[in-house]
């Protein structure tokens, strides 16, 4: 692949729910490169969360087409037609959400070992010894045999974005990952994620911390009403937005915050 | 009331004959409950009408009609249209089984449905197929969702079984009622019986109880 060649490319992506009753996309195109960690704000009901669950092949389309790593990914022709996803291509992403969705019958190293044994038949000698590790890298080692419910938000967090982990994605995407936690846990598992950020993994990251969104960005997406209002280095769009509701929204969000 | 109570004559070795006959109708009614159920909800959750329909109808009946009608009709008009004639205890097996398999195949359905849709989600982003979503999470999430119903189901039929003593099934309530005949002491015989029922069903409503204050401190 030739570096510059993008790593996501989202052509004209159109989305409504209850058959087309809520415009919720209306028309994004983002082009990602490799190595890119794209932070996506903006008011609430904007459509951020309808933007990942597409790229995370989770939604049927209305229109328009996504390609990951040069190849066909999501692809919708009209709302009437089912969207066609590529599995084997939606493999290669990962995802956390808001509400941590471990499994709660299995204990975190079971959560952990799941896919990897079922998606690809990975021994399971194998993938308790990586998921053993990584755990250990998150600081959760003590926790491997506990079940969900005895983990505070915090550590219930980390152990999604490690699950996520264990299949060696490509890109991760992280809704709101932080917005249930309590205040004192926050930088526990932004803390994480910025060590995932220190080795170039890619990311799209849907946040309403702006010193979060500040610090682990190489570009900030501001996103409203289902369109793409301001893209750019996160000192533009974050210091000194160009478009008019980005200032307003930007100096909202700052103000709630002091 | 002047009323003197007398527990001499109660002898408590036929309740407790009786008592292993009821015991035995509630655990074997509970095995078929617990998998028929299972089955049963699977299928009541089947796109195709066709299939879904029957199933429905079945549960139905046993939700619309009572218990004892149910009894009474499996044991005087199965065996004269399917002339099948099987040993009394296994006809009132059959028909407390057939009663919670209905009623266990609803708490599964609810609690099939009732897993929150960022689980199916969560198979998705770790890319696990539809079958494999279903096996390893939508069932084992909904089994342990459903437990306290399916304990207070199962409780529910060792109530229930009391009505088999109209067919002559030798259980706790038919041998209380001959107990009562035979010594003309019905208020002391059916204290004691009743004594017998709760001491076997409070231990369970009371576990059903820690199950749930459980579940309600873990979602807190
Ligand atoms: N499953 C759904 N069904 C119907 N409407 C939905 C659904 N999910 C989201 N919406 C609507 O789509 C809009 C965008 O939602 P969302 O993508 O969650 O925005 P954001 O994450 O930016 O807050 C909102 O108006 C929301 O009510
Ligand atoms: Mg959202």
């Amino acid at each position: 692949m030739v570096a510059s060649s993008p790593l996501v490319k989202m052509q004209s992506l159109h989305k409504s729910y209850g058959d087309g009753a809520v415009q919720v996309l209306k028309g994004i195109d983002i082009e990602m490169k490799p190595g890119e960690r794209l932070v996506v704000i903006g008011p609430s009901g904007g459509g951020k969360s309808t933007l990942l669950r597409v790229m995370m092949g989770l939604e049927q389309i209305d229109s328009g087409s996504i390609t990951f790593a040069g190849q066909p990914y999501v692809s919708s022709a009209s709302r009437e037609k089912k969207t066609l996803i590529d599995t084997e291509v939606r493999r290669s992403i990962g995802m956390v959400f808001q509400h941590y969705t471990l499994f709660p019958h299995l204990n975190i190293l079971q959560n952990l070992v799941l896919a990897p044994r079922k998606v690809r038949n990975e021994p399971k000698a194998s993938a308790e010894a990586r998921a053993l590790s990584l755990l250990e890298r998150f600081g959760l080692a003590a926790k491997a045999r506990a079940y969900p419910a005895q983990l505070s938000g915090g550590q219930k967090q980390r152990v999604a974005i490690a699950r996520a982990l264990m299949l060696d994605p490509k890109l991760m995407l992280f809704d709101e990952v932080t917005s249930a936690l309590d205040p004192e846990l926050v930088s526990e598992v932004e803390h994480v994620i910025m060590q995932l950020a220190d080795q170039d993994m890619p990311m799209m990251i849907v946040t309403h911390d702006m010193w979060f969104a500040k610090n682990i960005a190489s570009r900030v997406i501001f996103c409203a009403g289902g369109v793409v209002v301001e893209d750019g280095p996160p000192e533009q769009v974050l210091g000194s937005p160009r478009e008019e509701r980005t200032r307003e929204f930007i100096e909202r969000v700052f103000h709630i915050k002091q | 009331m002047n009323y003197t109570f007398d527990f001499s004559s109660i002898a408590i070795g036929p309740l407790l004959d009786g008592l292993f006959v009821t015991i035995q109708l509630t655990l074997a009614a509970n095995v078929i409950g617990i998998v028929a159920g299972f089955v049963l909800a699977l299928l009541l959750m089947s796109p195709f009408a066709i299939v879904r329909v029957p199933f429905m109808l079945f549960v139905e009946f046993f939700r619309c009609t009572p218990a004892i009608i149910q009894v009474v009709w499996f044991f005087y008009c199965v065996p004269m249209l399917l002339d099948v004639f099987l040993d009394p205890l296994m006809m009132g097996i059959l028909a407390l089984g057939l009663n919670l398999t209905a009623f266990n195949a609803e708490a599964y359905r609810a609690s099939i449905q009732g897993v929150p849709r960022e689980q199916r989600d969560a198979g998705i982003a770790l890319g696990l197929n539809p079958l494999q979503r279903i096996r390893y999470i939508i069932l084992p999430t909904a089994f342990r969702e459903s437990i306290p119903v399916l304990l207070t189901n199962g409780i529910g039929i060792f109530q229930q079984s009391a009505l088999v003593a109209i067919v002559a099934i030798q259980d706790l309530m038919y041998e209380g009622k001959t107990l009562a005949t035979a010594t003309y002491r019905p208020i002391e015989t059916f204290t004691v019986v009743a004594l017998i029922y709760f001491a076997v069903s409070f231990p369970v409503s009371q576990v059903v109880g820690l199950i749930e204050r459980r579940r309600a401190l873990a979602a807190a």
